[in-house]
């Protein structure tokens, strides 16, 4: 690891050695528990300076506290989002749409695409995701005993519900789910590979509705009206690499780390087995538990921030993964209480970036377990295997080979 | 007991309205309706825990103040020996 000098702002006193990137339980760890390894910090201060705390190594404030995490991300003027961290990574300059962006060009796209994944738009799509998660299960369960949840159903459940929303058929699943596994974990020659295929798949797709419009969310980014105008190419492109991206790990992970926890607390699983109505609270709580995504933004002003020199351009990170282990905000924060009430946790962010996606998250996951848990018997992770989890940008897990034999 | 509503704050979470989709109406894009809430008497167990569920704190609740007490209902007392 490279020691990055931290900036001659930062007082040496605020550094820690801290990074959700390199401290200890962050690399891919067998039968790890990244969450409870950050949730150590709520011992120190709330806000401190991390030099080694994002993908490409620079450095970050961390803000631990929930009630700071909500200023830094409901004041957008201060906090920029501007970052184009997809596209630099290919060596272009474009946004994806709406999360790059601010207000007040924010709130216009965000306008737009919020109707098609409103709480009321989530319903019509329900029976669709319902009928997904079914064809997965029954068949994992008419093929033994065991299965890996990642592979064999968190990965093609989201990714299958995303081709749904593409208007796409089902037949190209592997296709996807394989960029997507490249995209997300793989090396620094998979990676942009992956990228390009992405850009290029939706590039060609916006290109194709362009032509032949059918009732589908591409056809309707292409004939949207922003300002009085069309959308331009770029603009196309970054709605749909987003929507892409943004809801394939981040379920699947909820997925992944929810069945874990019931693998290996059989009252907990026994009990929304015998009383499924209790699902969509569990569901919660296992989200404020174990949440997948870091949020960063970038200081536009110098800014004095609860005793933290910010200073214009320095960044600034908020992970729900800190947040929401905060003893201020929830009672025994790193106690997995499924019934918990009043559970405002901050896994699908704060401010006008709120996951746009989160009402068919939330959807996605309480059918997920709904349908399990219905199907398929007393399950625990399965003799000799180590589910392997993982710190970084996006916290996930990669295996879970689950036995009910 | 009487909700208000912090328009500007709502970021369109919608978990008012998973708790008590009837006192917490939402827009087409699923943000709060602007204006306050009056709710109802048997309302308003469901109503606070709604607003309590809101992550970025747009609803307050404000209870009707309790009934006052007569300050002569008090005995007076003379703290002194
Ligand atoms: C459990 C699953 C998910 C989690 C934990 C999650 C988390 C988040 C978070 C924390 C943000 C805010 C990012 C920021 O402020 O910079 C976000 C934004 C976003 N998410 Fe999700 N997400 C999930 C699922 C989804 C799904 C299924 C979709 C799409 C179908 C989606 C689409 C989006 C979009 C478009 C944004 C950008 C919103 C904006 O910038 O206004 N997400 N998500
Ligand atoms: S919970 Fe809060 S942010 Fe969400 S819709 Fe209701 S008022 Fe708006």
């Amino acid at each position: 690891m490279t020691i990055n000098a931290v900036p001659d702002h930062v007082p040496p006193e605020m550094v820690r050695d801290f990074s959700l990137f390199t401290s200890p339980g962050m690399a891919p760890t067998p039968n790890g528990d990244p969450h409870a390894a950050v949730a150590c910090v709520h011992a120190g201060p709330p806000i401190f300076y991390s030099p080694y705390n994002t993908r490409d190594g620079r450095g970050t404030w961390v803000i631990t506290r929930a009630a700071d995490q909500r200023r830094v991300l409901q004041d957008a003027e201060t906090f920029s989002s501007h970052r184009s961290i997809f596209s630099s990574a290919l060596g272009e300059n474009w946004p994806m749409i709406p999360l790059e962006l601010d207000p007040p060009a924010h709130g216009v796209f965000r306008s737009l695409l919020n109707p098609l994944l409103s709480p009321k738009r989530v319903v019509v799509l329900e029976p669709k995701v319902r009928e997904r998660a079914i064809t997965l299960i029954l068949r994992i369960a008419a093929s033994g005993t065991s299965c890996d949840v990642m592979k064999d159903f968190a990965f093609p459940f989201t990714v299958s519900i995303f081709l749904r929303l593409l208007g796409l058929p089902d037949h190209r699943l592997d296709t996807f789910v394989g960029w997507a596994k490249d995209l997300l974990h793989g090396d620094d020659v998979k990676r942009p590979a992956a990228a390009r295929t992405i850009v290029a798949f939706i590039d060609e797709l916006a290109t194709k509705r362009r032509k032949e419009p059918v009732d589908d969310f591409m056809t309707f980014i292409v004939q949207a009206q922003v300002e009085g105008r069309r959308l331009t190419e770029e603009e196309v492109r970054g709605i749909g690499v987003l929507v892409f991206i943004a809801g394939l790990d981040t379920v699947a992970a909820a997925i992944g780390f929810g069945l874990a926890y019931l693998a290996r607390n059989i009252k907990d699983q026994d009990l929304l087995r015998r009383e499924p109505d209790r699902i969509v609270l569990a569901a919660e709580e296992l989200l404020r538990a174990y949440p997948s995504v870091q949020i960063i933004r970038v200081a536009t002003k110098d800014i004095d921030f609860e005793g933290a020199p910010i200073r214009k351009g320095d960044y600034v990170s908020c992970a729900a993964m800190i947040a929401n282990r905060d003893p201020a905000e929830f009672e025994c924060p790193n106690t997995v209480d499924l019934a918990r009430e009043d559970n405002r946790h901050a896994a699908f962010g704060y401010g006008p970036h709120r996951c746009l996606g989160s009402h068919l998250a939330r959807r996605e996951i309480v059918i997920g377990l709904e349908e399990w848990l219905a199907r398929i018997p007393a399950f625990r992770i399965q003799n000799a295997t180590a589910p392997i989890t993982s710190g970084g940008h996006l916290f996930g897990i990669e295996n879970l080979i689950l036995d009910w034999s | 007991m009487r909700i208000i509503v912090h328009k500007a704050k709502c970021q369109g979470h919608a978990r008012c309205s998973a708790q008590a989709p009837d006192v917490f109406k939402l827009d087409d894009e699923g943000y709060i309706l602007p204006g306050d809430i009056e709710v109802a008497e048997g309302g308003q167990l469901l109503a606070s825990r709604g607003a309590r569920s809101c992550p970025e704190r747009a609803l307050e609740l404000d209870p009707t103040p309790a009934a006052r007490v007569v300050p002569d209902a008090i005995e007076p007392r003379v703290w002194r020996a």
